[in-house]
C-alpha cells in the first residue's frame, strides 16, 4: 500500500515536472482525442447510413435463392446486374420467414435496372405526322386534322432549319473533312421549298427520307440509368415509413403502375435548363455561392447559355412565337431569334438571377414540358433475358415519393418502384394462368402483337402525352423457365385496370425479400437461426444482413473505419516510437535517482513497476484529457449536428444533417488503445532502468 | 570500545583486489587489502586521491564485487550472495550517506526520508511517521518534513541523507566523502552529527575523507595509498602522519 503510493507519488510528481513526460503525454492526448471522436463519428455514420440503408431498402435481412451465381446487391454491383436465381414462390416462403418470433415483416422485392433513352425529338415528332397521316388515310381530312398536321409539318421543318443552323456552327469548329457529304447533300434537300412544296403528294415517302436520313443526324438523347425495385407496393410503403409520395398519388391497392423516386424525376428527368436554374438558386440561397466567385455556378450558367437545343426543338412554331414575344418583352429588345434570346435570357448574373428565375417559371415554363414525363404517362421497359427474350412493358407512372431525411440523397434517390406483377411480366416470371389472362386482354382489346421494331411506333402514336421506353440492361436475370411466344407489348388501358388480390401478388416469383426485425439487436443471431432453419426445412434460402445486401455502399463505412484505424495505427506507431525515444531521454535523465534508489536497496522489480505506473498514470492522466475534450466535442456535434454539405452525404448522415453520439465501447477502445501504447513503448526503457547499476549513484560528475 | 572490539567484526575484507578495465588496459584499484570493522566503531578512511577509498566503500557497500579476495558483510561473504540478496542486505543492513546527497527531488524530506522504510515493508504508517519525525528531530530538521529537497541548503540536504541512512537502524553506515561538497563549518556539523548518533545509537561508520579536521573525530583512520592498504592509526597519529607527508612533498 505505502508502496504503491509512493509510486503514484514518485510517477505524479514527475509528470508535470518533467518536460519529456509533456510532450508524451500530449502524444497520447490527441492520439485519444482522435480516436475518440474518430471511432465516434464513424460508429454514428455507420449507424446513420445503417438506417439509410434499413429504412430505405434493404431491411434489416435480405433473403434470396442459394441458387444464385451472385451475391445480392441491391444498389448495382461492379459489372452490372448480379445473377440471381428466382425464389419461386414468395407465399410458400413468406410463412416460413415470418414464423421466426424475431420477423416483424417480410416484403417480396425484384431488383434490376434498365437503360431509358429519351428517343430523339425529331423521331418522335415525326412519328406524331406520320399518325396524322395514317389517320387521314384511315378516316379521310377533316379541317382540324389539316390544321393539326400542318402545325406538326411546321414543327419539324423548323427542326430541320435548326438542324443546319447547328451543323453550320459547328461546321465553324471542326474541319470540312469531319463533315459526311450525304448528311449535309440531305439536310440541304429537306431545307428547299421544292421538298415541302412536294410533300403532300408522297407524305410516306416523305417521312420516310425524313426518318432515315435525317432524324439519325441528331445526337440521340441520353441514356438514362434506371433502377427500380419491383415490389408489393402496399406492403413496401407500410414497412418502410420513411416513404412519401410527392407528385401524383399512390399505386392503388393491387394495381399495377410506378413510383419514380423524387430524386431521380428532379435530377434526371427535368428539363436541363430548368435543372440548372434549380441548382443555382439553392447553391446560392443555401450555400451562399455567388456567380461571380464559383466555377461551378458560373459553368451551369454558361451551360445555359449555349445549351438552348433542348427548348428549341421543344417548341413548335406557334410556341416559338409566344415564346420570342414573351422575351422581347422581358429583355426590351427586338431581337427576332429564339435562340440569341433565349442565351440572352439565361446570362444570369448575381443581381439579376432572382428576376430571371422567376421569369423563367411565369413566362417560359407553360410553354415547355418541364419534365420528360408526367404523372399519369406510361413508361414503356423493355427486358432483355440472358436467352435473348425480349419483353416489354407498359407502367403507369402513379407519382414520385421520397424518403423523409434522404430527399436530397442521390444513392437512395436512385432507387424507383415497380408493382410486382409488372416486374414477373417483364422478366418471364408469370405464371401460365397470368400469361393466359394476358394474353386474352390483349386480343379483346383488338391489338395485334407489335414486334420490337414497331413497339416505340405503336407506342407513340398514342395521344395520351409523352413516353419514355427505357431498356432494361440485358442478360442478367436467369430466366429459368423460357416462356413461349411473349414478344409483346401490352395494350396498357385493360391491364391497367386490372386490381391483383394480395393472393395473387404473393404467389409468384420473388429475387428477394425484406425482413424487418422486431429487434434489430438480435440480427446477428437471427440471422443465423433463419439460416439453420431454410436449411433444415429444405429451403435452398441465402440470408444477407442489410450491409451485405446493399454491395460496395454496405462496406463504405467498414472501409473508413478501416482506414482511420490504419491512420490510427500509423499515428500510435510513431506515437510508439517517440514515447520510446522520448523514455529513454528521461531514463538516462535519471540514472542518478534510479542508481540511488536501487543503493538505499530498492529491487528491479521496484524500478520497473516505478517506470510503468508512471508511464500508465501519464496514459490515464492525458487519456483521461483527451477523452473529455473528445466527449466535450462530440456532445457538442451531437447537439448541433454536423451538416452534411455535399448532398452524397445525405445517405451517409441519414439526412441534412448527422447527430453523431458517443458511446462508452468509443472511449473504452480509445482507453484500451492508448494504455497499451504507452505501456508497449515504455517496456524497454523500463527494462533499461532495471538495468541501472547503484554505483551510479556514486558518480560525482554533475 | 572494548565491548565492540570483542565482538565479530561487522566488515571482515582479507586480501582483497579490485581491477577497472578501461578499454584493454587493467586499471587496478585495490591491490590487497586487509581491514576489519567491528560494531559501534567510527572509522575514516584516508587517502589521496585515487588511492581506492571509493572503490573500498563500494565493495563494503555491496554495490560492487571483488576481483579477487573475501569481502563478508554482517557475517555474510558477498560473493556468494544473489543480486537479489545483496539489495536486500543493502536495505536492511547498510545505509548510505553520499557525496551528493541523492535526494530524490520529486519527494519531500519527509518522504525522502520514509523511503528506505516504504520498501523495507516492515512497519506500518504510523510507526513510520514516527521513526521519521524521530529521525528529523534528530538531524534538527523537523521542522522542514514537508520541503523539497531543492528548498534546503547543501547541508540540510545532507542531513536528510544522515536521516535516511539512518532511519532503518542499519548496522553499518557508509559515507563517501560526505563533506566534500559542503564547506568546512557545515561539514564539521555533519561529522559531529555522525559522532552523535554512532555514539547514541551504536551504528558503526566508515566514511571516507582527504580532510584532516574530519578524521580527527574517528576512532580509527584508515589509511590508503596506491590501492593498498598502508596503516591504521589513531587521529591523532594520522593528522602527525599526514603531516610528515605533507611535508616529504
Ligand atoms: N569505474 C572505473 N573504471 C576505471 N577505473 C576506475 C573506476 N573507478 C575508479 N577507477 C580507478 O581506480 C583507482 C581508484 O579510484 P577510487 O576508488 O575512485 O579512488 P578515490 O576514491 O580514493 O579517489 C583510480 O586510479 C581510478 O582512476
Ligand atoms: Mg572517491
Amino acid at each position: 500500500m505505502g508502496q504503491l503510493r509512493l509510486l503514484m507519488q514518485v510517477a505524479f510528481r514527475n509528470l508535470f515536472t518533467s518536460k519529456i513526460n509533456i510532450l508524451i503525454g500530449g502524444i497520447i492526448f490527441f492520439g485519444t482525442l482522435l480516436v475518440v471522436v474518430g471511432g465516434a463519428l464513424l460508429d454514428s455514420m455507420d449507424s446513420a447510413m445503417s438506417r439509410s440503408i434499413i429504412g430505405s431498402v434493404a431491411g434489416h435481412l435480405q433473403v434470396y435463392s442459394d441458387d444464385s451465381k451472385d451475391e445480392l446487391s441491391l444498389y448495382g454491383g461492379m459489372s452490372g446486374e448480379p445473377d440471381l436465381a428466382v425464389l419461386d414462390d414468395f407465399s410458400r416462403i413468406k410463412p416460413f420467414l415470418e414464423k421466426h418470433p424475431n420477423v416483424k415483416t417480410v416484403v417480396p422485392m425484384g431488383t434490376s435496372g434498365a437503360l431509358i433513352s429519351s428517343g430523339n425529338t425529331v423521331d418522335l415528332t415525326l412519328a406524331r405526322l406520320r399518325d396524322l397521316y395514317k389517320k387521314r388515310a384511315e378516316e379521310g381530312e377533316s379541317p382540324a386534322l389539316r390544321a393539326n398536321i400542318d402545325s406538326v409539318k411546321s414543327h419539324v421543318r423548323q427542326m430541320v432549319s435548326l438542324m443546319e443552323e447547328q451543323r453550320n456552327k459547328s461546321r465553324e469548329l471542326l474541319s470540312s473533312a469531319a463533315v459526311d457529304p450525304l448528311e449535309a447533300e440531305a439536310l440541304a434537300r429537306a431545307r428547299t421549298d421544292a421538298f415541302w412544296d412536294t410533300f403532300e403528294s408522297d407524305p410516306f415517302a416523305a417521312l420516310e427520307f425524313l426518318e432515315n436520313r435525317i432524324a439519325p443526324q441528331l445526337p440521340d438523347g441520353d441514356l438514362l440509368d434506371m433502377r427500380y425495385v419491383g415490389t408489393d407496393l402496399d406492403s413496401f410503403q407500410r414497412t418502410f415509413d420513411r416513404m412519401e409520395i410527392v407528385d401524383g398519388q399512390p399505386v392503388p391497392q393491387g394495381k399495377r403502375g410506378m413510383l419514380l423516386s423524387k430524386f431521380y424525376y428532379e435530377n434526371f428527368l427535368k428539363l436541363k435548363t430548368a435543372l440548372r436554374l434549380d441548382n443555382i438558386k439553392q447553391e446560392k440561397d443555401l450555400n451562399q455561392k455567388r456567380i461571380d466567385t464559383d466555377p461551378q455556378l458560373q459553368r451551369w450558367v454558361k451551360e445555359n447559355q449555349t445549351q438552348t437545343r433542348e427548348i428549341l426543338f421543344q417548341l413548335d412554331p406557334i410556341k416559338t412565337r409566344q415564346a420570342v414575344e414573351r422575351l422581347q418583352k422581358v429583355l426590351g429588345n427586338q431581337e427576332p431569334s429564339l435562340e440569341k434570346l433565349l442565351s440572352e435570357f439565361l446570362s444570369t448574373t448575381d443581381d439579376n438571377f432572382d428576376t430571371r428565375y422567376q421569369q423563367f417559371y411565369a413566362e417560359l415554363a407553360p410553354l415547355l414540358d418541364l419534365y420528360r414525363m408526367r404523372m399519369g404517362d406510361n413508361l414503356t421497359i423493355t427486358a432483355f433475358t440472358r436467352t435473348g427474350y425480349v419483353q416489354s412493358v407498359n407502367v403507369k407512372i402513379y407519382g414520385t415519393y421520397q424518403f423523409k431525411g434522404l430527399e436530397k440523397s442521390a444513392m437512395a434517390g436512385v432507387i424507383n418502384l415497380m408493382d410486382l406483377m409488372s416486374f414477373r411480366e417483364l422478366y418471364g416470371y408469370l405464371s401460365p394462368d397470368r400469361k393466359a389472362e394476358i394474353a386474352e386482354l390483349q386480343k379483346n382489346s383488338g391489338l395485334k402483337a407489335v414486334d420490337r421494331a414497331n413497339a416505340e411506333e405503336a407506342l407513340f402514336g398514342e395521344e395520351s402525352g409523352n413516353s419514355l421506353v427505357a431498356e432494361a440492361t440485358p442478360g442478367l436475370i436467369e430466366d429459368s423457365k423460357a416462356f413461349e411466344g411473349a414478344l409483346g407489348s401490352l395494350r396498357r388501358d385493360d391491364l391497367a385496370a386490372r386490381v391483383y388480390s394480395q393472393q395473387e401478388i404473393e404467389q409468384g416469383v420473388a429475387l428477394s425479400a425484406a425482413i424487418i426485425l422486431k429487434d434489430p439487436e438480435q440480427l446477428q443471431q437471427t440471422m443465423e437461426e433463419l439460416k439453420q432453419s431454410a436449411t433444415a426445412a429444405g429451403l435452398k434460402l441465402r440470408v444477407v444482413s442489410w450491409q451485405q445486401a446493399a454491395g460496395l455502399i454496405g462496406q463504405f463505412v467498414l472501409m473508413a473505419k478501416l482506414v482511420l484505424y490504419f491512420a490510427v495505427f500509423i499515428i500510435f506507431i510513431v506515437a510508439l516510437v517517440i514515447i520510446n525515444n522520448a523514455m529513454m531521454m528521461a531514463t538516462l535523465q535519471r540514472v542518478r535517482e534510479v542508481g540511488t534508489m536501487r543503493a538505499i536497496g530498492a529491487q528491479r522489480s521496484f524500478i520497473l513497476s516505478m517506470v510503468l505506473v508512471e508511464t500508465v498514470l501519464l496514459g490515464f492522466v492525458f487519456g483521461a484529457g483527451g477523452a473529455l475534450l473528445g466527449s466535450g466535442i462530440m456532445s457538442a456535434l451531437g447537439s448541433a449536428g454536423i451538416p452534411a454539405g455535399n448532398e452524397a452525404l445525405y445517405f451517409f448522415f441519414s439526412g441534412p444533417r448527422l447527430y453523431p453520439t458517443l458511446s462508452a465501447s468509443n472511449l473504452i477502445a480509445a482507453f484500451v488503445i492508448v494504455l497499451l501504447v504507452s505501456a508497449i513503448s515504455t517496456l524497454y526503457p523500463a527494462f533499461l532502468a532495471t538495468r541501472v547499476s547503484p554505483l551510479q549513484a556514486m558518480q560525482t560528475d554533475e | 570500545m572494548n565491548a565492540a572490539v570483542a565482538q565479530s567484526p561487522i566488515v571482515s575484507i582479507t586480501n582483497v583486489t579490485k581491477d577497472y578495465t578501461l578499454g584493454k588496459v587493467v586499471v587496478p584499484a585495490l591491490r590487497g587489502v586487509d581491514l576489519q570493522v567491528h560494531p559501534g566503531e567510527f572509522i575514516s578512511i584516508a587517502g589521496p586521491s585515487g588511492s581506492g577509498k571509493t572503490t573500498l566503500l563500494n565493495l563494503i557497500g555491496c554495490v560492487d564485487t571483488a576481483t579477487s579476495g573475501v569481502v563478508s558483510v554482517a557475517g555474510q561473504d558477498t560473493k556468494q550472495l544473489t543480486e537479489r540478496q545483496l539489495t536486500h542486505l543493502r536495505l536492511h543492513t547498510i545505509g548510505f550517506i553520499f557525496q551528493s546527497f541523492n535526494l530524490v527531488s520529486v519527494l519531500s524530506v519527509f518522504q525522502n526520508v520514509e523511503f528506505p522504510l516504504l520498501l523495507q515493508r516492515k512497519l506500518d504508517k504510523n510507526q513510520r511517521r514516527e521513526r521519521v519525525n524521530q529521525l528529523l528531530e534528530q538531524v534538527g530538521l523537523a521542522h522542514h518534513a514537508k520541503h523539497r529537497p531543492n528548498e534546503l541548503s547543501g547541508g540540510q540536504r545532507q542531513r536528510v541523507a544522515v536521516a535516511r541512512a539512518l532511519v532503518t537502524r542499519p548496522q553499518l553506515v557508509l559515507a563517501d566523502e560526505p563533506t566534500a561538497n559542503l564547506d568546512s563549518v557545515t561539514g564539521q556539523h555533519i561529522i559531529d552529527l555522525m559522532k552523535e548518533l554512532n555514539q547514541k545509537e551504536g551504528t558503526t561508520f566508515i566514511f571516507s575523507t582527504h580532510d584532516a579536521k574530519v578524521m580527527s573525530h574517528a576512532n580509527a583512520v584508515v589509511r590508503l595509498a596506491d590501492g593498498k592498504f598502508l596503516d591504521r592509526l589513531s587521529p591523532s597519529e594520522a593528522k602527525r602522519a599526514m603531516a610528515a607527508g605533507a611535508e616529504g612533498h
